[in-house]
């Protein structure tokens, strides 16, 4: 429990309770604001009704494709495609998370009452990852059942087919990765819209731009983006992309990687 | 002061001044929205990165097929349009147009401001009014100056690798770019009413992306049947495409009226929402 008042624990044990007290503050932060069960709810709306959708309108669509076309039906891919716009709304949440704080001025009670920041920024980090991870990686089995029962006559996976398990449990990883880049864009830019435009702009925008141009070098660039981290829940690897999933999700993972550093030295220089 | 000096029993009080005539009323939030418009920073931000996309971008994308048009076959060279190749950005475009319009309705509410206005105003459609008349003409004169500068540069690099290029006095060409400056005004109206039904900056701004980019990407990868093929050619991206490319198979009267009923509707919907709920 808490420190007694009047006695000062030493050593470990200090750094031990104010990662402890500052996890339970952020996580009464994160359950008390509306943003939370309304991002998630939507989420898990998006993936399994579009899972649903997607597996009913397959179905007849598989069965009337080529031989060809039939064989390269990836029925993970096909179902849990709704995640490409639920990403919206895990990456919103991520972004708000932070920036509703700098809006409402409490990152100044924050850093006032743990004037460690990037421990702050790191048991916020811990939190929203514990929970989002739980939720979407939830979500993505929810979607891959519902979407798989309705796919059923045509092609369909079982968990236990090579592969399946990494894929469904790739949607829920590359949700989390989204919505922590939205965390850290957050950090680096402080106010809600601009946040947000930076990073739909980065896992949406770019994308299109690089596929737009033609030409080698936007070939080649095109898998480096952060969207590779869609391989992570794509099971049939063909043509479009040389990486693989895990490559795809560590080329996501990069990105957070270099968002994180870069959100711990500006928090750490800034003023709040 | 006023009171001590009227002299008691002195007749009726005195009759309280007349309310303003409405014109002069709608020229008053006229002015007081075109300084809210003019201090926004996106303002300044969104058209710029726009005139990046379809300008600068668009024409390295544009060069880059010029370049590669003497080596595609019969067939692709038959098929290359001058004005898709030029306005394949458009996409982005719209969506900070749409952005911009939503930003203009929400900066209010997170700031607070809208109370005030509404305080000033309480005649809450004349202020919705007189936004949009704002937003739209701005978003109008900026799409005319996207529209046509992309055009122009485009169309340029394409003539100068000798690859197939259109000019503004050939067949449709000038109704096809009105059309598109059209699309992008709507985007910029329909991104201006959804902020102020969802009042939040997030919930716009997620909105705009999931309708203008997201949906685009998914209704492409969803086998046609009968309930798409009703719904889906009325998005207002298949609508806009229709202004510029001609191939979804709605003529582009049906388009324009499509992209028309989506901004009412929802203009409608916000001037309801703005009359009915609490600032």
């Amino acid at each position: 429990m808490s420190a007694q008042a009047g006695t000062v624990p030493r050593g470990g044990s200090l750094l031990y309770s104010r990662l402890r007290a500052t996890a339970r503050s952020e996580w009464i932060k994160f359950r008390s604001v509306r943003s939370g069960p309304v991002a998630l709810g939507l989420t898990a709306l998006t993936v399994m009704l579009g899972a649903w959708l997607l597996g009913t309108s397959n179905r007849g669509s598989y069965l009337a494709a080529s031989p060809a076309g039939q064989a390269a039906f990836d029925p993970v891919f096909t179902v849990l495609q709704g995640i490409e716009l639920a990403q919206l709304f895990v990456g919103a949440l991520g972004v708000i998370t932070v920036t509703g704080e700098y809006a409402s001025g409490l990152i100044r009670a924050t850093f006032a009452a743990t004037p460690q920041r990037a421990q702050v920024l790191a048991m916020k980090a811990l939190v929203f990852t514990a929970v989002v991870w739980a939720c979407c990686t939830a979500m993505s089995f929810a979607g891959f059942f519902l979407g798989q029962s309705a796919l059923s006559p045509a092609k369909h996976a079982g968990l236990g087919d090579p592969g399946v398990l990494a894929a469904v449990l790739g949607g829920g990883l590359y949700l989390t990765f989204v919505g922590l880049l939205g965390m850290f864009t957050g950090v680096l830019v402080r106010r809600t819209p601009g946040a947000l435009a930076a990073l739909f702009g980065l896992l949406l925008v770019l994308p299109l731009v690089f596929h737009q141009i033609p030409g080698k070098i936007t070939m080649n660039l095109r898998e480096y983006l952060p969207d590779a981290g869609q391989q992570a829940y794509t099971l049939a690897h063909s043509g479009a992309y040389l990486l693989g999933p895990w490559q795809g999700l560590g080329v996501l993972t990069a990105y957070v990687a270099v968002a994180a550093v870069a959100a711990v030295a500006l928090i750490l220089r800034r003023d709040a | 002061m006023y009171r001590a000096s009227a002299a008691p029993g002195a007749g009726a009080p005195p009759a309280p001044p007349a309310p303003p005539a409405a014109y002069r009323r709608a020229q008053a939030a006229l002015a007081t929205e075109w300084i809210k418009l003019r201090s926004l920073r996106s303002m300044l931000l969104a058209p710029l990165l726009g005139a990046v996309a379809s300008v600068g971008v668009a024409d390295s994308a544009v060069r880059a097929n010029a370049t590669g048009w003497a080596r595609l076959d019969a067939v692709q060279q038959a098929r290359f349009d001058p004005l898709a190749v030029n306005f394949n950005f458009v996409i982005i475009g719209v969506l900070l147009f749409g952005v911009l319009g939503a930003l203009v309705a929400t900066n209010e509410y997170g700031s607070g401001l809208i109370r005030t206005t509404l305080a000033a105003t309480p005649q809450r459609g004349l202020v919705l009014a007189a936004k949009a008349v704002l937003a739209g003409l701005a978003a109008f004169a900026l799409a005319v100056v996207i529209t046509f500068a992309a055009f122009f540069t485009g169309q340029a690099v394409l003539s100068g690798a000798h690859a197939p290029h259109v000019s503004l006095g050939d067949h449709h060409v000038l109704l096809h770019l009105l059309g598109n400056v059209c699309y992008l005004t709507a985007a910029c109206l329909i991104g201006l009413f959804t902020g102020v039904l969802v009042r939040s900056a997030a919930a716009a701004i997620i909105g705009m992306f999931g309708l203008l980019l997201v949906l685009p990407v998914l209704a492409d990868r969803v086998t046609p049947d009968a309930v798409t093929r009703a719904t889906v050619p009325y998005l207002p991206f298949n609508l806009g495409d229709e202004m510029l490319h001609h191939h979804t198979g709605l003529s582009p009267g049906v388009a324009v009226a499509g992209l028309a009923a989506w901004v009412l509707v929802l203009a409608a919907a916000a001037a309801f929402s703005l009359r009915v709920r609490d600032a």
